[in-house]
């Protein structure tokens, strides 16, 4: 196991926080965990593509970076309407 | 180990530190105010991870994608951490300007 892994299996044990806050808060809490767990992600990916010496694997990091933020624009848009 | 080797571990465990510290801060913090100030370290380290990248490989397809996606991450993450408060202050408050009562100068208009 090389450093590019640990700094993966590490960051994807970051996203357990993510997790719990988003089962255990408020919707607008979930939405600030999903936005940073989409961050951790993204990175997780690519840190594991340099580590295993697979570059294509790289194409993921750059497709899942836009498409969290997207997604998380359509759950902002049902925090808006949730009163 | 070379200033090349020290260089990568380095930007590398500064980048994975600033993403738990941004984790712990999301874990400790008490509401989706406060909580999205811990959003900033996760971009910061997305960079150093991406210079990471660039001083173990150089100039190569791995470190314009970790370019790329420390760039989006840069100019997104802010506007969806803005985006993400309004949201919140209209689902709390129907209005995502400064309200009476708030101790905020609120304008006539």
């Amino acid at each position: 196991m090389n450093e590019w892994e640990i700094a993966t299996a590490v960051l994807v044990a970051a996203l357990l926080p993510c997790g719990w806050v988003c089962v255990r808060r408020s919707f607008a809490e979930g939405a600030v965990a999903v936005q940073l767990a989409g961050t951790i992600g993204a990175l997780a990916i690519l840190v594991l593509a340099e580590g295993e010496g697979r570059e294509p694997f790289g194409d993921l990091a750059v497709v899942a970076a836009p498409l969290s933020f997207a997604g998380m624009l359509v759950f902002l848009r049902f925090l808006e309407r949730m009163r | 180990m070379s200033v090349q080797d020290v260089a990568v571990y380095a930007l590398l465990a500064a980048g994975v530190a600033c993403e738990l510290i941004a984790c712990l801060g999301l874990a400790v913090m008490r509401g989706a105010y406060d909580r999205l100030h811990y959003l900033a370290p996760a971009t910061l380290g997305g960079i150093l991870i991406a210079g990471a990248v660039w001083a173990r490989e150089g100039p190569s397809g791995i470190a314009l994608k970790a370019t790329v996606v420390a760039a989006f991450l840069l100019i997104a993450s802010p506007a969806l951490a803005h985006a993400t408060a309004r949201a919140s202050r209209i689902s709390e408050l129907g209005d995502w300007r400064a309200q009476r009562g708030e101790g905020i100068e609120v304008e006539e208009p």
